[in-house]
């Protein structure tokens, strides 16, 4: 495995820790970074461990901001927000804030089975507002297999953004499959500060091209969700798609330094 | 700076792109289903679309067999026939061959000369996937050495465990569309151990570092390149080649190597 030279690519879009709905044969922080080092990644944005989204605590903070110390500064991360849980995640968002690789929060309505346009959100868009911090949430598609999905659709997000709009927020995974991936399109279109970043294992043909040819790419981020899915999966797209060399610079890199405030 | 990076990588990835002589196991044509942004292919725009990716040949399936019928589906195979690019063969869907229906099925007449493969919905067409309801077909398969193909989406895995070890003889191709293969991987991965007549396909199999492991486990000859053309970027699944942690050789058979040789041995 070998791409080039020195590294560049910023993933927007990577886990650590342990699985538990399916096997990857890698896991930590250090597998990652030597992956990072072979694709000519230099920065990705950590959106945290499995354990961080289902029970978020200051020790997978702590975790955290030791990975990005010992990674040289290269391992940034977010915080997880739970709305079933606000207080105490606000503290503990609050806390890590003042670490020096926390770059913004991440929230899953589908894992809280808490929609994204329920009001419980309010007190976290208010937190980034304050901070100047980014949000990125999971989002899909309404889902005949997966019913939880329905709870992270694109369009349930436009209240907040529109709300909020100091606030950069970033729908991970484009909305996925189908429908939400249209609309968060139109969503990317229609607001300044709403970003999708690629990740996810639904990459549509000529998806790229089109995003050129609508003028928004520079709303679009290159992620990979390591280690859900693989960093090479979608690198080579971005490469040989059929638009300019500065929108596939801004999709490598230029986008996610500027949402996450990256070096 | 980053311009130059970009472009130098980018010629250099397209170079070795080419160097891999891809052979399709999964192009599609017609209309996809659940996938909105995807634009079509006629049979007489496959050569342009593969040639976009360097893929030179493939197995090409047609989406009315899902969404119409499978006699359908094979019909509008047969019926542009004439417009394929060289090197392009059919795939059909199947039905059990009893109770024996009518219309353009493989086993019922003259098997279409162009069909190098079966495809089975067995839950979308509403049948078992058993020996009791396929068997038949299966036995026919194996004497013409046609590979049988079923989306994950198709099937539960004890029926596949099931009915790959009755006929051992049947190369079983297991599509990963058109959902995630990756929440079931860890079922996968104890097929591939189980049942050596059992092979994936590529274009969603995309999970961290999962060609490598495969070819690791199971051997090379154990994945298919397949794109998903043109529901998904081909890109995807031939990045996961281009850069595996595998050898030259590795890579050729998965690139193409292995479906030709399935295609070869096929006596329609």
């Amino acid at each position: 495995m070998s791409l080039v030279s020195e590294p560049f690519i910023v993933d927007a879009h990577v886990h650590t820790g342990y699985l538990n709905l399916f096997f990857s044969p890698e896991v930590d922080a250090k597998s990652l970074l030597a992956r990072m080092d072979a694709l000519s990644i230099q920065y990705a944005v950590n959106l945290g461990s499995s354990r961080n989204l289902l029970v978020s605590s200051a020790a997978e903070m702590e975790k955290a901001e030791a990975e990005f110390r010992e990674s040289g500064k290269r391992l940034f991360y977010c915080g997880f927000f739970d709305p079933r849980r606000a207080t105490e995640d606000l503290t503990t968002l609050d806390r890590a804030a003042r670490g020096s690789g926390f770059k913004g929060i991440k929230i899953h309505p589908s894992f809280c089975g808490v929609a994204g346009d329920d009001p419980r959100y309010e007190p976290v868009w208010q937190f980034a507002a304050e901070r100047a911090l980014p949000i990125v949430s999971h989002t899909w598609s309404v889902s005949s297999y997966n019913p939880a999905q329905a709870l992270s659709t694109p369009e349930r997000f436009e209240r907040f953004a529109s709300r909020f709009q100091s606030v950069r927020f970033i729908l991970g995974h484009a909305g996925g499959r189908g429908e939400g991936r249209l609309q968060a399109i139109r969503m990317a279109q229609e607001h300044a500060n709403v970003f999708m970043d690629i990740s996810g294992d639904v990459m549509d043909r000529h998806f790229l091209e089109r995003m050129a040819g609508e003028k928004v790419e520079q709303k679009v981020l290159f992620g990979s969700d390591y280690p859900w899915l693989d960093q090479r999966a979608h690198l080579c797209g971005v490469f040989l798609a059929g638009i300019s060399l500065s929108a596939k610079g801004m999709i490598l890199r230029e986008n996610a330094r500027r949402v996450f405030d990256l070096p | 700076m980053t311009d130059r990076l970009i472009a130098q990588i980018a010629s250099e990835r397209r170079a070795r792109v080419e160097s891999l002589d891809l052979f399709d196991a999964n192009l599609w044509l017609g209309e996809p289903d659940y996938f909105p942004l995807a634009e079509p292919i006629a049979a007489n725009g496959l050569r342009e679309a593969m040639g976009e990716y360097a893929i030179r040949g493939g197995l090409v399936s047609h989406w009315d067999g899902i969404r119409l019928s499978p006699q359908d589906g094979n019909q509008a195979l047969r019926d542009v026939d004439g417009a394929f690019p060289p090197d392009v063969w059919t795939v059909w869907v199947g039905l059990p061959l009893a109770p024996g229906e009518q219309g353009p099925l493989p086993a019922t007449g003259a098997a279409h000369p162009r069909m190098r493969g079966v495809r089975l919905f067995p839950r979308i067409h509403h049948f078992q996937l058993s020996p009791w309801v396929v068997g038949s077909l299966c036995e026919w398969c194996v004497s013409r050495r046609l590979p049988v193909f079923l989306w994950h989406t198709e099937i539960d895995w004890e029926g596949l465990h099931g009915l790959a070890a009755a006929f051992p003889e049947l190369t079983i191709v297991l599509d990963t569309q058109w959902q995630k293969i990756l929440y079931h991987n860890r079922d996968l991965f104890s097929l591939l151990d189980a049942c050596g007549n059992v092979l994936v396909e590529s274009s969603n199999l995309l999970g961290q570092d999962f060609v490598a492991w495969v070819v690791r486990h199971w051997g090379a000859r154990r994945i298919l390149f397949g794109s998903f053309l043109p529901a998904a970027d081909p890109y995807s699944a031939i990045g996961m080649i281009l850069d595996a942690d595998i050898s030259a050789e590795e890579k050729a058979l998965i690139a193409g190597g292995n479906a030709r040789a399935i295609v070869r041995q096929v006596r329609p």
